[in-house]
């Protein structure tokens, strides 16, 4: 063959870029700082962990790490080896079975799937294997299954808070949202919380949200639609814009940050996460986050399973505000007092967000 | 009308884009009105000509209008560029790390540092894409998918989460020009990318077509055996032409993490490499036609955001999604004009005798 040289590196070339491009997905790994090895004691070996990501990485800064730091800590508390927790990123939406199933086939005990999007794939895969837990984050349960937990959250409440947040702090009396899909029901559950939430301390309120158009695939992923979008807000008056949807809504904040005004006539509101650590370039205009405590609902339900407790059907994970952080001191004590107000009467139920009536 | 000065130029681009320049102006003076008479009471004319959908329109275009820009420049050589995404990224993703790794120095030399590294990755990644297609013989439509693949998973792979960049470009009023009511503000007041981008749509345009290396461009394009013939490297320019068209790719990654975003994200393209194939060929490989094109697909979004942001739920914004898609079939399908891409396109040239 003439030109076998160059052939053979084009076919190296070639094998190069798929295996870069696959490279995350097919090694499931442990997080080697957990330090889960030092105390595996009696349950080591016995009990193991799975989680498989939405699209995505697992050090995400968003939900699929929080619900991997949840798998972490629970396999320290019930002192499970390093090698009995392992997490699959998954490449492609069309292999979240697959990935669960290499779980089910390794003998796993508990399987963790991140995301409304596996949802399917979860209620499926708890059909067929009885005998494993499923938790499945962000997984709403028509039906209840006894092996079967949907991690869910009352983001209506976040979302409300972050209202009240936001209608506090705006001088123009314009607010915006800037949002992941409505395809997704959290994301709407955010949007109309936040409402609710602005329009409880200013009826007058005009508040301006808007989705991304496109699919899930991409609603998520589009930091520059986020970003574009903000200014639209800010261009129509908004002062206080919420960024909820993943990497899209990152953008929206990104662009405040770097506003006029930034952190002193405009704020953002982050979400999911306290995105003050997750979403550093944030910083200059971010007041809070309207989180999903995903990590400690982890944590409860893995060990509810090794205990053989555990709860079929909805599990409520708490909903909150982040710290304000640098902002601390800008926040009233009244607004301090009535966020404190707002979130016990969103628990014991006398505040009523309106969602999902 | 054989002479090739400005005049007949002139004379040239009226015959040709003389409806189009006519329904742009009658736009334009829509949205002036709009935005300063008591017109922009009128909820619906705020949606379709409000500053902020304009603004966001321009801000969507660019992007789009500079992957056309790539598209036009490999393909009017006779290499189909299917890669401008992966080029993109790879080119958002060299932007953003010289951006961290030169955070300390003044902030215009590193981002100028940053645009320069952003543009050669993308021209590398061009002369990859031409090394492909010419050197190996390569199927275009592959070697422009193994692009993409390549350009996702290694900046993916090398993506540090915890690099910030700091700063990024700030809009440069032109003096005078910005102050003009509606128009200052959204095509006076940009940064400077924008600017750039909206020169080379100019740049390429006359490059293309009143220039020699534009005229052989094109023939190498249409008939390269004819242009070879003459004399002319046919892939000598195919070579350049695909680093060129690189390079503007590169360009529109610069745009998106040094000047729109300010970081970079995994996959931060999201889809717009190949709605720059569509600007190009709806704009007929034509890069005003492009700049059309893609306008027409940044407006559309805008407005389906400022319909929500309006809260006109009635039409349900799938629709307005909809839109530029069947414009572009019924354009293409030939209501409006026929497309024709080059000639060679896609096809290896081979000089006889050659082994």
């Amino acid at each position: 063959m003439k030109a076998s040289r160059p052939v053979k590196l084009l076919v190296f070339l070639t094998a190069l870029a798929l295996l870069l491009a696959a490279c995350p997905a097919p090694m499931p790994a442990t997080d080697s700082g957990s330090g889960a090895a030092g105390t595996a004691g009696d349950m080591a070996g016995e009990f193991k962990v799975g989680l498989v990501t939405d699209v995505g990485r697992v050090n995400d800064r968003s939900f699929n790490q929080s619900a991997w730091e949840g798998v972490v800590a629970a396999a320290e508390a019930l002192g499970l080896a390093e090698d009995d927790i392992k997490y699959i990123e998954t490449q492609d939406a069309k292999d979240y079975a697959d990935n669960m199933q290499q779980f089910i086939d390794a003998g796993y005990n508990v399987i963790v799937s991140v995301g409304f999007a596996l949802g399917d794939a979860t209620t499926a895969a708890a059909q067929e294997n009885p005998d494993v837990f499923f938790i499945g984050v962000d997984q709403f349960q028509g039906e209840a299954m006894s092996n079967l937990a949907g991690l869910i959250f009352n983001e209506d409440h976040s979302g409300y808070l972050a209202g009240v947040l936001a209608g506090s702090l705006s001088r123009t009396g314009t607010i915006a949202a800037v949002l992941g899909t409505d395809l997704v029901p959290p994301v709407v559950a955010f949007n109309e919380g936040y409402i609710a939430g602005a329009k409880s301390v200013n009826a007058d309120i005009n508040v301006i949200s808007t989705y991304h158009p496109g699919e899930i695939s991409q609603a998520f992923v589009d930091p520059e639609w986020g970003a574009a979008t903000a200014k639209q807000a800010l261009d129509q008056g908004a002062d206080v814009i919420f960024g909820a949807g993943g990497i899209t809504g990152n953008g929206a904040l990104q662009e405040i940050a770097t506003a006029d005004g930034a952190g002193e006539t405009v704020f953002c509101i982050g979400v999911d996460t306290d995105q003050w650590n997750t979403v550093p370039a944030a910083q200059p205009c971010l007041v809070s986050s309207a989180m999903k405590l995903i990590t400690p609902g982890v944590v409860e339900l893995v060990t509810m399973a090794s205990d053989g407790e555990f709860p079929g059907g909805n599990y409520f994970g708490d909903a909150d505000l982040a710290p304000f952080h640098d902002f601390d001191d800008m926040i009233a004590q009244e607004l301090k007092d009535l966020l404190e107000e707002t979130k016990a009467g969103l628990i014991d139920g006398s505040i009523d967000t309106g969602y999902g009536n | 009308m054989s002479k090739n000065g400005p005049v007949s130029a002139f004379h040239r681009l009226r015959r040709r884009y003389g409806n189009t320049m006519i329904v742009a102006l009658a736009l334009v003076v829509m949205a002036v009105l709009v935005n300063v008479t008591p017109l922009k009471e009128q909820t619906w004319l705020r949606v379709l000509f409000g500053i902020s959908a304009l603004n966001f329109t321009l801000r969507a275009t660019v992007p789009l209008v500079l992957g056309a820009l790539s598209g036009i420049l490999c393909e009017r050589s006779g290499i189909i560029n299917i890669g401008i995404e992966g080029m993109m990224l790879a080119g958002a993703f060299a932007g953003f790390v010289a951006k961290t790794s030169t955070n300390h120095w003044p902030l215009a030399a590193s981002l100028i540092f940053s645009v320069v590294a952003a543009v050669a990755v993308g021209g590398l990644m061009g002369a990859v894409h031409a090394l492909f297609s010419i050197r190996f013989r390569m199927d275009q439509i592959i070697s422009g998918t193994v692009i993409i693949i390549l350009a996702l998973g290694t900046t993916s792979y090398l993506y540090n989460r915890d690099a910030i960049a700091e700063g990024k470009f700030s809009s440069i009023p032109i003096p005078g020009l910005a102050h003009i009511p509606v128009i200052g503000p959204v095509l006076f007041d940009n940064p400077p990318i924008t600017y750039l981008a909206l020169i080379m749509v100019v740049v390429v345009h006359l490059g293309l077509f009143y220039t020699r290396w534009g005229l052989r461009t094109r023939a190498v394009g249409e008939h390269p055996r004819a242009a070879d013939t003459v004399g002319i490297n046919v892939n000598r320019y195919r070579y350049i032409n695909t680093s060129l068209g690189g390079m503007l790719a590169g360009l529109a990654g610069a745009f998106l993490v040094l000047e729109a975003v300010g970081q970079f994200q995994e996959g931060m393209t999201a889809g717009r490499g190949f709605i720059s194939l569509a600007a190009m060929i709806f704009g007929n490989w034509n890069p005003v036609g492009a700049l059309g094109a893609a306008t027409l697909f940044g407006y559309t979004q805008a407005l389906q955001n400022e319909l929500l942001l309006a809260g006109v739920t009635q039409v349900p914004r799938q629709f307005i999604s909809m839109l530029p898609y069947v414009v572009t079939i019924v354009a293409v399908s030939g209501l409006v004009g026929r497309v024709r891409p080059p000639a060679a396109e896609g096809k290896v040239y081979e000089t006889e005798g050659s082994a």
